[in-house]
């Protein structure tokens, strides 16, 4: 059985001349919470429509648990649950009617989930989808995706117009009920908290090329922020060094990976190392799209 | 399901015409009797009111019952759903065809009972003679036609309104062009669907414009199928 849930060669997608996404290697393991991070554009939006196919990739290849994105479709969409990042679902139905015309098409339907979900985000049912709120649109798709059973969870900027309240229940629905179900969760956000507070698994996506995929606390662990005092110390980046910050005779260095030895190497410089802290998911992913940038 | 959302964004057209299709050939009756009105002129407007309200009826189902998930901007929802396109096409495409048949089958039993009632022979006028059961099918045959174009249309221009325009703009400007080719070139266009093709007989003929309405489907579904979303 293969043991990941989304796994991508080379995959892109080129618009004309505008390449989307330029041949990203994609790894999530089953069962897990993987946080899709990228700016606006970066491309996040455009590789999870190629896993649904919603569009053809223009090289590459993509597997959702074993299955081909181009060829098995149907049996991929049968495992995958979907919240897009336009939040437009039908007018003039009520929620309720969206969960009529969602259940038949998934064996898979629970309506204790629907009851539940609807209890817990306190979604109105019997409103028109036109009428709702757009933090209750987007509860509404988060419903109907929460409902279907999935192995699979595939949730674009889930969290748009959702308020504090109802972020942190979804979180904590994703957090618990997809665990305690075996499924897998991959959702694109920019809300960094969000997924270091439920992902495990995190890969970072700017402007079409994967800069970084890992599990969370490896993330973590490998990027350390150096405080030296020294004169003439080195300013230059590296693929060791993200970033320098210079203020006075105070350097700030961004590393990642051995960053014990690139300190013992100022040390040896003259320089006075007075702090090495780890960084926040934050700190990394804006050194990183710097860094690209 | 998708059956039930077609027949929920359709019931509201179809119930009014069905009722339109039930209550017009009663109501002329009424309005008749006693004149000789109904007997002389019942079979012509019995066979105008079938091709004049089924004609409304394709148009407004073609461009009503076609999938608007691209307009709606809900494609994204639909097609990430576990049925493959074609069967999204082809739901949307049977249940408005379903409908225009049983406004058809309606307006046709409510004409023929109110024309049996005022004469032995309900297809036979003496004033416009007989009308055959081809009289009802070329009717059909054209508004079968134009359903599938509207359908198709409105498909591919991903809009309700465009499709329609675009459609009667086709229907209606079709017997001009080939009239005016046949003027200028004195080439006979077989483009009038209901009329035979050439020589061959109408029958045959009609069988061939059901499978080019038909073609229109199909070549919508494979350009929607290709369709990035």
């Amino acid at each position: 059985m293969n043991e990941l849930a989304i796994d991508s060669k080379d995959l892109a997608k080129t618009y004309g001349s505008i390449r989307a996404v330029g041949g990203i290697n994609l790894t999530v393991p089953r069962g897990a919470i993987y946080g899709f991070l990228g700016r606006n554009g970066a491309g996040k939006t455009t590789t999870i429509k190629m896993l649904l196919g919603l569009t053809r990739p223009t090289a590459g290849a993509a597997q959702v648990f074993g299955m081909d994105v181009s060829t098995e479709r149907m049996a991929i969409l049968r495992r995958t649950a979907f919240v897009s990042e336009k939040k437009t679902l039908y007018p003039s139905l009520t929620a309720t009617e969206l969960v009529r015309f969602s259940r038949g098409f998934y064996p898979t339907w629970s309506d204790g989930a629907v009851e539940k979900y609807a209890r817990l985000l306190e979604i109105p049912m019997k409103q028109r989808f036109e009428k709702l709120s757009n933090g209750n649109q987007t509860k509404v798709w988060l419903l109907l995706a929460l409902s279907q059973g999935a192995d699979l969870l595939i949730l674009d900027e889930p969290t748009t117009a959702l308020d504090p309240v109802s972020v942190d229940q979804l979180l904590h629905v994703l957090a618990e009920d997809g665990l305690d179900r075996g499924c897998t969760v991959f959702f694109s956000s920019h809300q960094l908290e969000e997924v270091e507070r439920i992902a495990e698994y995190a890969g970072v996506l700017d402007h079409g090329k994967l800069l970084m995929e890992s599990r969370l606390d490896d993330i973590k662990s490998e990027f350390r922020l150096i405080t030296a005092a020294g004169n003439s110390l080195p300013s230059q980046t590296s693929p060791q060094v993200l970033s320098v910050a210079v203020e006075g005779s105070f350097y700030r260095y961004v590393v990642t990976k051995d960053a014990d030895s690139f300190a013992a190497g100022l040390s040896k410089s003259g320089a006075t190392i007075t702090n090495i802290a780890p960084l926040s998911l934050r700190e990394i992913f804006l050194q990183l799209v710097r860094k690209e940038q | 399901m998708y059956v039930w959302k077609c027949w929920r964004d359709t019931r509201s057209f179809f119930i009014v015409f069905l009722i339109i299709a039930a209550i017009v050939m009663p109501v002329a009756a009424v309005v008749c009797v006693g004149t000789h009105l109904v007997e002389d002129f019942g079979t012509s407007a019995f066979s105008t009111t079938f091709g004049l309200i089924l004609t409304a009826v394709a148009l407004g189902l073609g461009a009503l019952g076609a999938i608007h998930e691209f307009a709606e901007k809900t494609a994204h929802f639909l097609f990430t759903k576990p049925r493959s396109r074609a069967y999204f096409i082809w739901v949307g495409w049977a249940v408005g065809f379903a409908e225009l048949l049983a406004v058809a089958t309606v307006n046709f039993l409510a004409g023929w009972a109110t024309l049996s009632h005022y004469s032995k022979n309900p297809f036979h006028s003496t004033l416009n003679g007989s009308m055959t059961t081809e009289n009802f099918l070329d009717a059909l045959i054209f508004c079968v036609w134009a359903y599938c174009l509207t359908y198709s249309l409105t498909v591919l221009l991903r809009n309700g309104l465009k499709g329609l325009g675009a459609s009667m703009g086709i229907l209606f400007g079709l017997p001009y062009f080939a009239a005016a080719v046949r003027w200028r070139w004195h080439i006979d266009l077989p483009l009038v669907p209901g009329l035979p093709l050439g020589t061959l007989p109408l029958a045959i003929s009609n069988i061939i414009w059901v499978l080019i309405a038909v073609l229109f489907v199909l070549a919508t579904q494979l350009v929607v199928e290709r369709a990035e979303i």
